[in-house]
């Protein structure tokens, strides 16, 4: 178990968005967070590298342990944090640099300036998401000219260059087609030989086809953690099936 | 473009082959044993049959899960189905592999009856169906399925014809109905590997061209 969860919940202001929470994420798997729009799964993966801080009025209680550190306590280093633990948005971000520069981007922060350093990450990270051929003669073009799949690849890439353990991604898929949809699935797959990758999906079909465990919520509750086999298969909650079933949501 | 979910179809698929192996190393060993009248090899045919039945349970979990997790179509789907229906019926030929071992014993225990030649020819003609059917699934090759099941008829005749000899033997001497009787269990499980053979190779024919060949549904359908 890399990352647990102790009767967490979390606040906006009077709102409680997530309800006593207790999930565990193993690591080298992928966890599909899945329930209607609302149900507090995209503030449930927010939790894991405390980026709800940014939103105000959110707090949380109960505890969210990473290796068995809380990573809420006030000693927790919470730039090292989003370096262990990185995150894929909806829609591709690339910022407005170089394809170079944008994965050169955090190890820079992280104060690697060394060209030949450089140029390594930015070559291991490229291969890790298969975009090095592609892109290995055009490496000083801006990112923002990639098609949609290929930014979202270069997001991930970005991440990988700082060395993450944990791949947090928010409906990284929303934003493409089926055909590059299915090529960051089977990326993901191929990731979670080394990452431990947590995706929130609105897609069921998605967490169907590419997470090992599943966690099913509902209006803040996590109302069923198991297996995908277990969830698409034999559902212990009748809510859970009634959503698998398509039968509300 | 879904690899991951190819390479688990693949395997299934490679799952039911070395299932079909066991099955098939289960009926030679069953005919061979009857033939030697050697009780001791029904252990290790009952130990074949509890692998066959094992893996006849995991391949089922693993297209059930595929089906509820990939929600495959057309090709896909076709194969996730055919195979749960030939995963049933090689693991129905493991059984009749146990009930041709269980017959020794009474062969035995009786007074002895002229070697039934027909039983082994009938025998060979199955084998050769059963490893025709699995190859014809492995290559998804729907012509060469459809050649094995006309085979099915040339089976039926020799059942019948082995029917004919022992009710002959029977007749003309009574105390022999006991290991004739045994010999007509043993044609009868025959003819239903034989069966099993043609279903698996309908199956086929379904998985590669969608068309459904079983109780001549085309014919009916023209």
């Amino acid at each position: 178990m890399i990352v647990r969860t102790a009767n967490l919940s979390l606040y906006y202001h009077k709102f409680q968005a997530l309800k006593n929470v207790n999930v565990g994420i193993k690591r080298n798997l992928i966890t599909g967070i899945i329930g209607p729009s609302g149900c507090g799964k995209s503030t449930l993966l927010r939790v894991f590298n405390r980026m709800n801080e940014l939103i105000e009025g959110a707090r949380i209680t109960g505890s969210v342990l990473i290796d068995e550190e809380d990573i809420y306590s006030p000693t927790h280093d919470l730039i090292l944090l989003r370096k262990r633990v990185g995150m894929v948005f909806q829609r591709p971000n690339a910022f407005p640099l170089s394809i170079f520069d944008n994965i050169a981007y955090g190890p820079r922060v992280w104060n690697i300036s060394d060209r030949k350093t450089l140029q390594e990450i930015v070559e291991r990270s490229l291969h890790a998401v298969d975009l090095f051929d592609d892109l290995k003669d055009r490496l000083n073009d801006s990112a923002l000219l990639l098609s949609a799949e290929k930014q979202q690849r270069l997001c991930i890439a970005r991440l990988l260059a700082v060395e993450p353990e944990i791949l947090l991604m928010d409906e990284p898929c929303s934003a493409l087609d089926p055909i590059a949809t299915g090529k960051i699935e089977e990326l993901m797959i191929e990731l979670k030989k080394k990452y431990t990758i947590v995706i929130v999906t609105h897609n069921m079909q998605q967490a169907a086809r590419i997470a090992d465990d599943v966690g099913f919520m509902l209006l803040g509750e996590l109302v069923e953690f198991d297996t995908a086999k277990k969830v698409f298969t034999d559902p212990r909650d009748k809510r859970t099936f009634d959503y698998i079933s398509g039968r509300f949501g | 473009m879904d690899r991951h979910f190819d390479e688990e179809l693949q395997n299934v698929k490679k799952k039911i082959v070395d299932m079909a192996a066991l099955v098939e190393e289960s009926i030679t060993k069953s005919l061979d044993a009857l033939k030697n009248k050697d009780l001791k090899k029904a252990d290790e045919i009952r130990d074949l049959d509890h692998r066959i039945d094992k893996f006849e349970i995991m391949i089922e979990d693993m297209c059930i899960e595929l089906i509820a997790r990939h929600q495959p179509v057309g090709r896909d789907l076709r194969f996730l189905i055919g195979t749960i229906k030939m995963n049933n019926d090689l693991e129905r030929m493991g059984d009749h592999s146990v009930n041709i071992v269980d017959c020794i014993e009474y062969v035995i225990k009786s007074p002895p009856i002229e070697q039934v030649t027909n039983i082994w020819s009938m025998a060979k003609i199955v084998k050769e169906m059963l490893r025709d059917s699995v190859q014809s699934f492995i290559d998804n090759d729907a012509a060469n399925a459809q050649k094995v099941c006309e085979r099915d008829s040339v089976v039926d005749a020799m059942r019948n014809e082995t029917i004919r000899i022992l009710l002959t033997h029977m007749l003309e001497e009574p105390k022999k109905i006991e290991s004739a009787i045994q010999y007509l269990l043993v044609a009868k499980n025959l003819e239903r590997i034989a069966d099993l053979s043609t279903n698996i190779c309908e199956d086929v024919v379904y998985i590669a061209q969608a068309r459904v060949i079983k109780h001549h549904a085309e014919n009916e359908k023209a």
